[in-house]
């Protein structure tokens, strides 16, 4: 007989690659669709939309198609929210990877 | 096991990330925040270079190379605390007061990092020689913490990350060196059975 944490581990082996291929489909990317660069609002406009928000800003960078804002809220918390790049309306935030807000228009993907 | 010599370049080795990280963060390159990704990947991906070599030397019996590198995972294991312990002072640094500490300590992707640390202090702290002698066949059981730790920091990262993927990507290669182990076992059995 083989014993039974080996046969685990072999049947695990061809499960592998199933949730390979499942998990490169639903990784937790962001998706704006705000189209080309040129429409794109200024990032001096995204701070003072944050400003505006009470947070303090600790970074900001363009992640995919996205606007994406590290902050500490007024409350403390460590937040990274993304924000439309045409619109700048507030998207979706979270808390060190806990989603805490979600524009009511703005569905996950 | 290894020289004075061997060891002292081995760890020259292991600290140039750390090095790299704390100039960057020096020259103001980066921000604390910045290091916390490469610090914890860092401390992952050392655990999982001190995990692999104890199933491929069973696959793959009598190879040299796996020889000198089970030979030096002991100071890979450590090597990952360390690191994970950088990750942590980044961590507190990072966020600068207790009530802030607590705050986020209810919230998965933290709790699981605490998690995840508290796990690696027994293995790391018996990680000399003579807790190895004093401990006899019970220090290897102790070791064994390393298996859940690494699979909470997986799960602390892809938490944080929103992302199952790297966690994968780096479970694979432990996955198929175990596979290989099972695969070694199985035909040892076998050849034995067959014997009359």
């Amino acid at each position: 007989m083989i014993p039974m944490n080996r046969l685990l581990v072999l049947a695990l082996v061809p499960v592998a690659p199933l949730l390979l291929s499942t998990a490169a489909h639903a990784h937790g990317d962001v998706r704006c669709d705000s189209g080309p660069v040129e429409n794109w609002k200024p990032m001096g406009e995204l701070k003072k939309k944050a400003w505006l928000e009470g947070w303090t800003v600790q970074k900001t960078q363009i992640e995919g198609d996205c606007y994406e804002v590290y902050a500490r809220t007024e409350g403390g918390q460590n937040i990274e929210a993304f924000f439309h790049p045409v619109t700048l309306q507030k998207l979706v935030v979270y808390r060190r990877g806990k989603e805490i807000y979600r524009a009511p228009d703005f569905k996950p993907q | 096991m290894i020289n004075r010599v061997g060891r002292y370049l081995l760890w020259c080795v292991l600290a140039v990330p750390a090095v790299l990280m704390l100039t960057r963060l020096a020259t103001g390159s980066a921000l604390v925040m910045d290091l916390l990704h490469p610090s914890g990947e860092m401390a992952i991906r050392l655990m999982i270079l001190a995990m692999l070599p104890g199933p491929l030397a069973d696959a793959f019996r009598g190879n040299r190379v796996l020889r000198r590198w089970l030979a030096i995972r002991r100071n890979l294991g450590v090597a990952a605390f360390a690191y994970a312990l950088v990750h942590l002072a980044l961590y507190v640094v990072d966020m600068g007061s207790l009530p802030a500490l607590l705050g986020e300590l209810p919230l998965p992707g933290i709790w699981t990092g605490w998690l995840a640390l508290g796990l690696m202090v027994p293995p790391a702290a018996i990680s000399f020689d003579a807790a190895m002698r004093a401990l006899g066949r019970r220090w290897k059981t102790v070791q064994r913490l390393v298996y859940p730790a690494l699979l909470i920091a997986l799960l602390h990262w892809a938490l944080l990350e929103r992302d199952w993927l790297p966690a994968i990507i780096h479970l694979a290669p432990l996955a198929i060196a175990w596979a290989l182990r099972v695969g070694a076992g199985y035909r040892k059995v076998k050849l034995a059975r067959s014997m009359p």
